[in-house]
C-alpha cells in the first residue's frame, strides 16, 4: 500500500508551538480512554529569567527505536519491530510485568493500572498508527500538526531534511540530529533550539542499551552447562576423595595401624 | 501479652501467630482491591515508576535472602562437608518459603496474574526477566524436591518415596546450584538495560557478578540469622561451632566483593561519584559500611563469631546493609526520566512514596512466611537434632543426608 | 464563588462519568441521509463526508471519518485554504462537543427559579409557542425594541439577524465590541475594509502587537506564521505575557499594557523623520503624508520610552529594520484588540505603519485591502422589505458612538442600558450561539440584566451559562450534524452538511429560525422549505447541484475580475492616515497618544487571552478539551509572587473594583511584574456542564465595563486587581 521502506517521523521543537492538536488527534484516532494518552508534551516550559526567557517542547511518544529496549526486555516477546519501522505491542502475551516501562529509556510503555484482573490491565503505547500509514495516510499526530512541527516519510530522506535545516539556519539549531544514531536509531528524529537534555531526552549512546544484557544473556546457557559440569565434577572428585578417605581409614583401623605399633616399639 | 478471656484449648494461640495472621488478612483484604480495581488502586506505583517496594523488598530482597538454601545444599552435598548438615534443612525450608513468598508476591504485582504460566511458553530470548522466571519456577520444583523428604519422613508409609528421592538427589542439587547461581546473578543483569536510569555508583556491566558475589554472603548471614532465631523461639541447642566457621567465611567474601565492587568503580572511573553525588554517595556509603566494612571487622574478631548474640548481631547488620544494595540498585537509586512539564494530571506522579497496602502486603505475604516456616518447623523433622526420638526414622531414611556418591551403587 | 475541589479530583470524577472517549456511547447512531446519497457512506454506514469545522469562527474544512453512523475522526479537509489538511486542538476535538453527555438535546422549559437550573423537557410545538408568545407579547406591550437579539458570529447568522430585522428590532448585540471593534473601525477608516488578509509568502519582517497567533489559532494563519518564522522572517511580538508566541518570535518586547501606541508612534516617528518610508506609494495613495512628518515629531522614541519602559535604542532599531523591509514588511492588524480605551489609537498606528511599507498594494505584498464582498454571487431566497425602525439602539450606536458601525455596535453598552432602563427599558432576550453571561465584563451586571428581563430564550447545544439562566432552550444540532448556509472562501463556496443526523431532538437553526418566523407571523421573511432548499436557493446562480456539493463538499464560484485600479474605499478613495471623518466627529483626525489609565501601587492589570486548547466560553465542557488542556491558573510574576508571600499553587483571593475570584495561583517568569493573567472561559457558573463546573475561575467577574468611544471597544485589560492569599 506505501512505498515507504522505512517509516520514521521528523520532530522540530522550533516549530512546535505546544498547541496539542497532536495529542488529542492521536486519542480520537485511537480511541484512548479519558485518563490515558499515548503522546504528551515534555521539557523544560519556559526558562530563564524575565525578561530574557526560552521555551522549550518536546512532543513525546514512542521513539520506535531501531534495537527496542522494550523488546529485548518483555520476557514473553509481546514486542515486535517491524522491518518498516514501527514498534508493536501484542495484550494478548503481556503477563503484565511492566518491565518494558523499565527498560524503555523513554518512558514510554504505559499500564492500566486502573484495571483490575476481570479487565485485565495491559501496556499502551504509540503504534505508529498502522491503520492509517498502510492505508496512505500521515500518523493522525502528523497529519494535524498545524506548523509542520511534526514530519512523516522515509527514514533517510527525513534524517537528510533535518540536517538541511541545520545548515541552513545553524545559528537556530543545534548541530545534532537526535535519534539518528543514539541508542543505535531510531524511528523519531527530533531537531532543537534547546539541548536535548532540557526537552527532557536521554543521552544516549550510539550502541545500543539493551548489548549488554543481550551478550549476557547469550552467555546464559553455555555458562549453566559449564557450570553444571564443574559442580558435576566437583561432587564426583569430593565423593571420589571421601570414599578413598574413608577407605584409607578402614586400612588404618587394620593394617596401617599394625604398622604404627611397630614403630612406636622401635 | 495475656489475654483475660479464656479460649477452648484448640483456640489458644500465641501471640506471635495471632499477629502473623492478622497481617496476612490485611493483606488479603489490599490483595482483593487490588485484584478488583486495579494496582493503581492501592500503590503509588506510576507511569514513571512501574517498580516500587514490591520489586525491591519482594523480589530482590526476597530472592537474595533465599540464598542459604543452595549454599547448603552445595556445602553439604557437593562439598560433603557433613558437619554442616544440621543446618541443612532449615536453610532448604528457609529458601523454599522464600521463593514461594517470591512467586505469591509477584502474583500481585504483576498485571495478568492468571499469565504467569506464559512466561514456560513464550520465550523472548533476549530477556533476563524470562531467564529470572524460568530459574526461579525451576528453582522451586528443585527445592520442593529438596525439601519433600522432610515432609515424607513424617508418615511412615512414606519413607520410601522418601528414600527414593534421597538417593536421586544429586543432580538436583547440582542443577538447584546451577540455577541460583542464574538467578542470583540474573537479578543484577535485570538492571542492566537501564544504564541512563540507574546511578552510575551502582551501573556496571558486572551488576550480575556484584550480585552473585553479595548472595553468597547475605545466604551465610541469612543462616545464621534464622538459626539463632529458631533456635531462641524453639528454644532449642544453637550451632554455635557451625555458626562460627560461616563467620569466618563472610570476610572473605564480603572481601571478594568488595574487591569487585570497588576495582570495577576505578576500571570505570567512576570513583569521583563517591564523594560528589549528595544523597546517592550517602547511600553508596551506607551500604558499602553497613553491609561490608562493617561485617567484615565484625566477623574478623574472634569473639564475635563465638557469642550467640554477636554472631546474630554481625548476621543482622550485614543483611541490612546487603538489603539496601538491593533497594538501592532497584529503586532508590534509579531515576525516572525527568518530570514532564506538560501532561495530563493523571501522568503527573513522578515520585514514588510506597502505599501503606502496597508494604502491608509485603508483609502480609512475609508473615505468612515466618507462620509456614513455625508450623512446618514445629510439625516437622526440619531440626533434626531435636527429632532423636524418631530415631528410626532418622537412620533408615536420612533424607537429608549426604547422597550416596554414584559409585556407591 | 470558591473552587474547593481540586482538578485531580475533578478529573477522577470526569473519568468515573465519562470513561473510554465515549464516541456514540450515548444514543444510537443515525446516518446521515444525503451523505450516504452522495456515496460517501457505504452500506453499513462507514466512510468520508466533506464538512467544515466551528469549534471556532475560522472555519476549516474537515473530513469526518464515519463508521457505523458514528463520528470517529475528525481530519483537515486538504482541499480547504483554512485547514489545508490539518486541524487544531479544538477541530480535532470536536466530535466531543458532538457527543458531549451534557447535550440539551431536547427542547427545555424551565420551571424552578432562574438560575436554579430546573427544567422541563417539552416539545419543539411547545417550547416554538412559548417563545413566539412572549416575544408578541413584549412586542405588542412595549414595541419590537424591547426585544433584544444577540448572536456571536455564525453560518446562520444572516437567518438570525432576517429574524430580528423583520421583528424590527434594532437591539442586536454581537461578540464584536469584546472581541475586534478597535480593528475592524480603524481599518475601516482608514483603508475602508473591515480587515485586511494577510499574505505571509515573501513577508521578512512580521510585527505583532498582542496577535498570540500560536495560541489564540487560525490553523492555516498560524502555519503561515510558522512557516514564515521557519525561512528566516523576523518576528517582533509585543505582549505583557510571554506567550507561546512570544517564545516563537526573534524578538519579545514585554510592552506596558496599553502603551502599545506610543511604541508604534514612536516607530512612525523614525520612519518618517528619517525618509525611511515608501515614499512613492505613499504620496500617491495616502491621505496626510504632508503632515505626518510634523505631526508625529513629538512621538521620539526617547518619548515613548518613558511610557512604554522599552529602551529608546530598541525602539528605533525596529523601526528601521521594519522600514527596511519595505513592502516584505507586516504589522499585523491583532484581532482581539479590546485591551483599553486607546486600543483604536493603537490600530490606527498599525495601519499607518503599513501604510508606510507600501506593503497594501504591491504586488506580493503583505497586506490585502481588496474589498471581499461576502456571499456576492451566491442567491438567497426572496423576501419583503423590512419594517422600518424608529427607536434609538439601546447600545448609543450611533447616537452616542456616532463612528461605531451598526453591524459591530455596542454590546456591553447594550447590557447596561438594560440595567438603566434609559433610553428606554427592554424586556426580553433572544441568544443564540452566545454566551453573553460570561463573555461580557462584569457577569455580576449581566446577571442583574438578565433579572430585569420578562423572558429569555438561548439556542445552544449544550446547557451553558446563559441558556442555564434562560427560560427556554432551544437546542440546535451540532456543527458535525446540521447544514449551514454555504460559506465562501476564495474561489469556492464551502459546504456544511451533517456528517451524522442529530440526535435527540436536536434542530438546526435555519430550522429553528424558520419555525419562530413562522410563529412570529413573519412567514414571508423564511421562504425556503428547509436547509437543502436554502442552499439549492444559494447554489441557483452557480448552476450547480446541491447533490454535487453534497459530494464535493464545495462548489466552485465564478472567478471575480480584477481591474488592477487600487481604490479605497474611503471618502477620499485613498488610505487615510488623515481622516476628515475622524475629525467631523470631534476626534483626532490622526493617530494619537492617548493615555490609558494605569494601577496604583499595590494593584496589577488584569490581563485575558486564549488558550489552543479552548474557544472562547463554549469549549470547556469538552472532554478531549479538558483532558489536553493546562490547569487554569492566575499568572504572576515568580519574583512578585515570592514579594507578596505567595507560592505556587496558593489559592488566592483575586479583587478588581466590580467583583472577587478565588483560584489557584501560576508563578511564572512568562509575566510582566506588574500584570496578572487569567485565561478566559473559566468558572462556569452551569451545573448543567458537568466536566467545566468548578473548574477555574472567571475573569469576566472581575472585568469593569470601559468602552472606547470611537470604536465602541471594550476595554479588557483595563481592570485592575489586587491579589491576596485566600
Ligand atoms: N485557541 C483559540 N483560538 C482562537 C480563539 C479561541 O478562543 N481559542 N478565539 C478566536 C477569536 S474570536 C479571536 S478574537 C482571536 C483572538 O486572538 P488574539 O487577539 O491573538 O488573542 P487573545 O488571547 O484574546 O489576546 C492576545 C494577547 O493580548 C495580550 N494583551 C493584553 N493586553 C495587552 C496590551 O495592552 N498590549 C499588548 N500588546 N498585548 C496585550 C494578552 O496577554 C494576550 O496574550 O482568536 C481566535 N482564535
Ligand atoms: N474576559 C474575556 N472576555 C472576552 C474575551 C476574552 O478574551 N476575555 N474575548 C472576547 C472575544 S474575542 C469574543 S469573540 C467573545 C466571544 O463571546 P461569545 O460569543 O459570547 O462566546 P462563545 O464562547 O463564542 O459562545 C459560544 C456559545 O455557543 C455555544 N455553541 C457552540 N456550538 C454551537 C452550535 O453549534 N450552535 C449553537 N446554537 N450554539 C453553539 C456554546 O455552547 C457557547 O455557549 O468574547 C469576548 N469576551
Ligand atoms: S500539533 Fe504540532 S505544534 Fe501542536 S503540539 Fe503537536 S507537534 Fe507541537
Ligand atoms: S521508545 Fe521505548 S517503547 Fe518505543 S521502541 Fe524504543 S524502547 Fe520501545
Ligand atoms: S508488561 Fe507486558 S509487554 Fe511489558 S515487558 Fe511485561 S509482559 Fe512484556
Ligand atoms: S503515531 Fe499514531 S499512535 Fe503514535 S502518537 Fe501518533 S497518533 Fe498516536
Ligand atoms: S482554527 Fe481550529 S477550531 Fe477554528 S475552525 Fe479551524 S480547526 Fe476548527
Ligand atoms: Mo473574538
Amino acid at each position: 500500500m506505501t512505498d515507504i521502506k522505512h517509516h520514521a517521523y521528523l520532530f522540530d521543537a522550533t516549530r512546535c508551538i505546544d498547541c496539542r492538536a497532536c495529542m488529542v488527534a492521536c486519542s480520537v484516532e485511537n480511541n484512548i480512554d479519558m485518563d490515558k494518552t499515548r503522546i504528551w508534551v515534555a521539557g523544560l516550559g519556559v526558562t530563564g529569567e524575565y525578561p530574557i526567557l526560552q521555551r522549550g517542547t518536546m512532543v513525546y511518544h514512542c521513539m520506535h527505536c531501531e534495537h527496542p529496549d522494550c523488546m529485548s526486555a518483555c520476557p514473553v516477546g509481546a514486542y515486535t519491530k517491524a522491518e518498516d519501522g514501527p514498534v508493536t505491542y501484542n495484550p494478548d502475551l503481556c503477563i503484565g510485568c511492566r518491565y518494558c516501562m523499565n527498560a524503555c529509556p523513554f518512558g514510554v510503555p504505559h499500564f492500566d493500572y486502573d484495571k483490575g484482573i476481570v479487565d485485565g490491565a495491559f501496556i499502551d503505547k504509540c503504534t505508529f498508527c498502522p491503520q492509517r500509514i498502510y492505508n496512505g495516510q500521515e500518523p493522525a499526530c502528523v497529519q494535524t500538526c498545524p506548523t509542520d512541527a511534526l514530519e512523516y516519510g522515509e527514514r533517510d530522506e527525513l534524517i537528510k531534511r533535518a540536517h538541511e535545516r541545520i545548515a541552513a539556519h545553524p545559528d537556530r539549531y543545534i548541530d545534532h540530529v537526535y535519534g539518528e544514531f543514539e541508542n543505535g536509531g531510531t524511528s523519531y528524529l527530533i531537531l532543537s533550539h534547546v539541548p536535548f537534555k532540557d526537552l527532557g531526552l536521554p543521552e544516549l549512546p550510539e550502541t545500543p542499551i539493551n548489548e549488554v544484557s543481550e551478550k549476557v544473556m547469550e552467555m546464559t546457557i553455555p555458562f549453566a552447562l559449564g557450570w553444571g559440569a564443574v559442580l558435576t565434577a566437583v561432587s564426583a572428585g569430593v565423593a571420589a576423595y571421601d570414599k578413598k578417605l574413608a577407605l584409607s581409614k578402614v586400612e588404618v583401623k587394620n593394617g596401617k595401624s599394625a604398622e604404627k605399633k611397630a614403630e612406636e616399639s622401635k | 501479652m495475656k489475654l483475660n478471656i479464656t479460649l477452648p484449648k484448640f483456640l489458644r494461640i500465641g501471640t506471635l501467630p495471632l499477629v502473623l495472621i492478622l497481617l496476612m488478612a490485611i493483606a488479603a483484604v489490599v490483595a482483593f482491591t487490588r485484584y478488583a480495581f486495579g494496582i493503581g488502586a492501592i500503590s503509588d506505583l506510576s507511569y514513571s515508576y512501574p517498580w516500587g517496594f514490591w520489586i525491591s523488598f519482594d523480589l530482590f530482597t526476597g530472592v537474595v535472602i533465599s540464598s542459604g538454601g543452595f549454599l547448603m545444599a552445595g556445602t553439604v552435598y557437593i562439598l560433603r562437608i557433613k558437619e554442616f548438615e544440621p543446618l541443612l534443612r532449615p536453610s532448604v525450608l528457609t529458601a523454599f518459603l522464600g521463593y514461594i513468598m517470591v512467586a505469591v508476591a509477584l502474583l500481585v504485582d504483576l498485571g495478568q496474574p492468571l499469565r504467569i504460566w506464559y512466561m514456560m511458553i513464550h520465550w523472548n530470548h533476549t530477556s533476563v526477566l524470562l531467564e529470572i522466571g524460568i530459574c526461579v519456577m525451576s528453582y522451586l520444583t528443585v527445592l520442593a524436591i529438596e525439601f519433600s523428604p522432610v515432609v515424607l519422613e513424617r508418615f511412615p508409609k512414606l519413607h520410601k518415596a522418601a528414600h527414593l528421592i534421597h538417593r536421586y538427589i544429586m543432580p538436583f542439587v547440582i542443577l538447584g546450584v546451577v540455577l541460583s547461581t542464574l538467578h542470583q546473578s540474573s537479578l543484577g543483569s535485570l538492571l542492566l538495560i537501564q544504564p541512563q536510569k540507574l546511578h552510575p555508583l551502582w551501573w556496571t556491566p558486572i551488576l550480575p557478578i556484584l550480585f552473585f558475589a553479595s548472595a553468597i554472603s547475605v545466604g551465610l548471614s541469612m543462616i545464621i540469622l534464622e538459626s539463632s532465631l529458631s533456635s531462641r523461639y524453639f528454644q532449642r541447642g544453637l550451632e554455635t561451632h557451625l555458626l562460627a566457621k560461616l563467620a569466618k567465611a563472610l570476610p572473605i567474601a564480603l572481601g571478594v566483593y568488595l574487591v569487585l565492587k570497588f576495582g570495577e568503580l576505578a576500571i570505570a572511573g567512576d570513583l569521583g561519584y563517591l564523594f560528589t553525588s549528595g544523597i546517592m554517595s550517602l547511600l553508596f556509603w551506607a551500604e558499602i559500611l553497613i553491609g561490608v566494612l562493617i561485617p567484615m571487622i565484625w566477623f574478623s574478631i574472634e569473639k564475635n563469631r563465638t557469642s550467640p548474640n554477636a554472631l546474630l548481631t554481625g548476621a543482622i547488620i550485614t543483611l541490612l546493609g546487603l538489603i539496601l544494595n538491593r533497594f538501592n540498585v532497584s529503586w532508590f537509586a534509579v531515576k525516572h526520566p525527568d518530570p514532564l512539564f506538560y501532561v495530563p494530571t493523571f501522568m503527573g506522579n513522578v515520585d514514588y512514596f510506597p502505599t501503606f497496602p502496597e508494604v502491608a502486603v509485603s508483609i502480609g505475604i512475609f508473615s505468612a512466611g515466618i507462620m509456614a516456616f513455625g508450623l512446618l518447623a514445629k510439625y516437622f523433622p526440619v531440626f533434626e537434632a531435636e527429632h532423636h526420638h524418631v530415631e528410626e526414622v532418622h537412620e533408615t531414611v536420612h533424607g537429608l543426608h549426604p547422597a550416596p556418591t554414584p559409585g556407591d551403587d | 464563588m470558591t473552587q474547593t475541589i481540586s482538578r485531580r479530583d475533578f478529573l477522577k470524577m470526569g473519568a468515573a462519568t465519562a470513561g473510554a472517549l465515549a464516541v456514540g456511547s450515548m444514543l444510537p447512531p443515525k446516518v446521515a441521509q444525503a451523505a450516504r446519497g452522495a456515496g460517501h457512506l457505504n452500506a453499513e454506514g462507514d466512510g468520508f463526508i466533506p464538512s467544515m469545522c466551528e469549534m471556532c469562527v475560522w472555519r476549516c474544512g474537515l473530513v469526518a471519518k464515519v463508521v457505523d453512523g458514528k463520528v470517529v475522526k475528525l481530519d483537515g479537509n486538504p482541499e480547504h485554504p483554512h485547514s489545508r489538511g490539518k486541524l487544531c486542538p479544538r477541530g480535532q476535538s470536536g466530535l466531543m462537543n458532538t457527543y458531549d453527555p451534557d447535550r440539551v438535546l431536547t427542547p427545555l422549559v424551565r420551571v424552578g427559579k432562574r438560575g436554579e437550573g430546573l427544567f422541563r423537557k417539552a416539545s419543539w410545538e411547545e417550547a416554538l409557542d412559548i417563545v413566539a408568545a412572549n416575544m408578541l407579547k413584549i412586542k405588542e406591550q412595549y414595541g419590537p425594541e424591547a426585544m433584544v437579539f444577540s448572536s456571536t458570529h455564525n453560518l446562520s447568522q444572516v437567518q438570525f439577524e432576517n429574524l430580528l430585522y423583520a421583528f424590527g428590532s434594532p437591539n442586536y448585540g454581537t461578540q464584536r465590541s469584546l472581541c475586534f471593534n478597535a480593528m475592524i473601525t480603524a481599518f475601516q477608516l482608514t483603508y475602508g475594509v473591515e480587515e485586511p488578509a494577510r499574505n505571509y509568502e515573501d513577508v521578512e519582517f512580521i510585527l505583532m502587537v498582542g496577535r498570540n497567533m500560536m495560541e489564540a489559532i487560525s490553523t492555516s494563519e498560524t502555519g503561515e506564521l510558522a512557516h514564515a518564522i521557519d525561512r528566516g522572517a523576523k518576528l517582533v511580538y509585543l505582549d505583557p505575557r510571554y506567550t507561546k508566541t512570544a517564545s516563537k518570535a526573534t524578538e519579545w518586547i514585554p510592552i506596558r499594557p496599553g502603551t502599545d501606541s506610543a511604541f508604534l508612534l514612536a516607530m512612525i516617528n523614525i520612519i518618517t523623520q528619517n525618509e525611511l518610508a515608501d515614499c512613492d506609494f505613499v504620496k500617491k495613495y495616502t491621505v496626510g503624508c504632508d503632515g505626518i512628518v510634523a505631526e508625529m515629531q513629538k512621538y521620539t522614541p526617547a518619548w515613548a520610552e518613558q511610557i512604554t519602559g522599552i529602551p529608546a535604542a530598541t525602539i528605533e532599531r525596529i523601526a528601521r529594520e521594519y522600514a527596511a523591509a519595505k513592502h516584505n514588511a507586516l504589522a499585523h492588524p491583532g484581532w482581539r484588540t479590546s485591551n483599553f480605551i486607546n486600543s483604536f489609537q493603537t490600530e490606527r498606528a498599525i495601519a499607518t505603519l503599513n501604510a508606510l511599507s507600501g506593503n497594501v498594494l504591491t504586488a506580493g505584498g503583505c497586506l490585502s485591502a481588496e474589498v471581499a464582498a461576502e456571499g456576492a454571487g451566491l442567491g438567497a431566497p426572496k423576501q419583503p422589505p423590512y419594517p422600518r425602525i424608529s427607536a434609538l439602539r439601546l447600545d448609543g450606536a450611533p447616537w452616542k458612538y456616532p463612528l461605531v458601525p451598526l453591524k459591530l455596535g455596542v454590546f456591553q453598552e447594550l447590557r447596561d442600558a438594560i440595567l438603566t432602563g434609559e433610553p428606554y427599558q427592554a424586556h426580553g432576550w433572544f441568544i443564540s450561539r452566545q454566551n453573553p453571561i460570561l463573555s461580557l465584563p462584569d457577569r455580576a451586571k449581566t446577571l442583574e440584566a438578565f433579572g430585569k428581563m420578562d423572558f429569555i430564550a438561548t439556542v445552544d447545544i449544550i446547557m451553558n451559562d446563559t441558556a442555564w439562566f434562560s427560560d427556554v432552550v432551544l437546542p440546535e444540532a451540532s456543527y458535525l450534524e446540521r447544514y449551514d448556509p454555504l460559506l465562501p472562501v476564495g474561489d469556492k463556496a464551502f459546504l456544511r452538511q451533517p456528517v451524522v443526523e442529530p440526535q435527540g431532538e436536536a434542530k438546526s437553526a435555519l430550522w429553528i429560525y424558520k419555525q419562530l418566523g413562522e410563529r412570529l407571523g413573519l412567514g414571508d421573511f423564511f421562504q425556503y422549505k428547509d436547509e437543502e432548499d436554502y442552499i439549492r436557493q444559494q447554489l441557483k446562480p452557480l448552476r450547480v447541484s446541491l447533490e454535487e456539493v453534497i459530494e464535493k463538499g464545495y462548489a466552485e464560484m465564478p472567478e471575480e475580475e480584477d481591474d488592477g485600479e487600487i481604490t479605497f474605499n474611503t471618502p477620499s478613495g485613498k488610505i487615510e492616515i488623515y481622516s476628515e471623518t475622524l475629525k467631523n466627529a470631534g476626534f483626532s483626525p490622526w493617530p494619537t497618544w492617548e493615555e490609558p489609565p494605569m494601577p496604583k501601587e499595590d494593584e496589577f492589570y488584569l490581563l485575558t487571552g486564549k488558550v489552543a486548547q479552548h474557544s472562547q466560553f463554549g469549549t470547556q465542557n469538552n472532554q478531549l478539551l479538558h483532558k489536553y488542556s493546562d490547569e487554569p491558573r492566575l499568572w504572576m510574576n515568580a519574583k512578585t509572587a515570592s514579594q507578596l508571600g505567595l507560592e505556587m499553587d496558593d489559592w488566592v483571593a483575586v479583587t478588581s473594583a466590580v467583583g472577587q475570584v478565588h483560584t489557584k495561583l501560576l508563578a511564572t517568569e512568562a509575566i510582566r511584574p506588574d500584570c496578572v493573567y487569567l485565561t478566559a472561559g473559566y468558572g462556569h457558573l452551569s451545573k448543567g456542564l458537568k466536566t467545566a463546573y468548578g473548574v477555574g475561575a472567571s475573569d469576566s467577574a472581575l472585568h469593569v465595563t470601559y468602552t472606547d468611544p470611537i470604536s465602541g471597544g471594550q476595554a479588557l485589560s483595563q481592570t485592575f486587581v489586587t491579589v491576596k492569599k485566600a
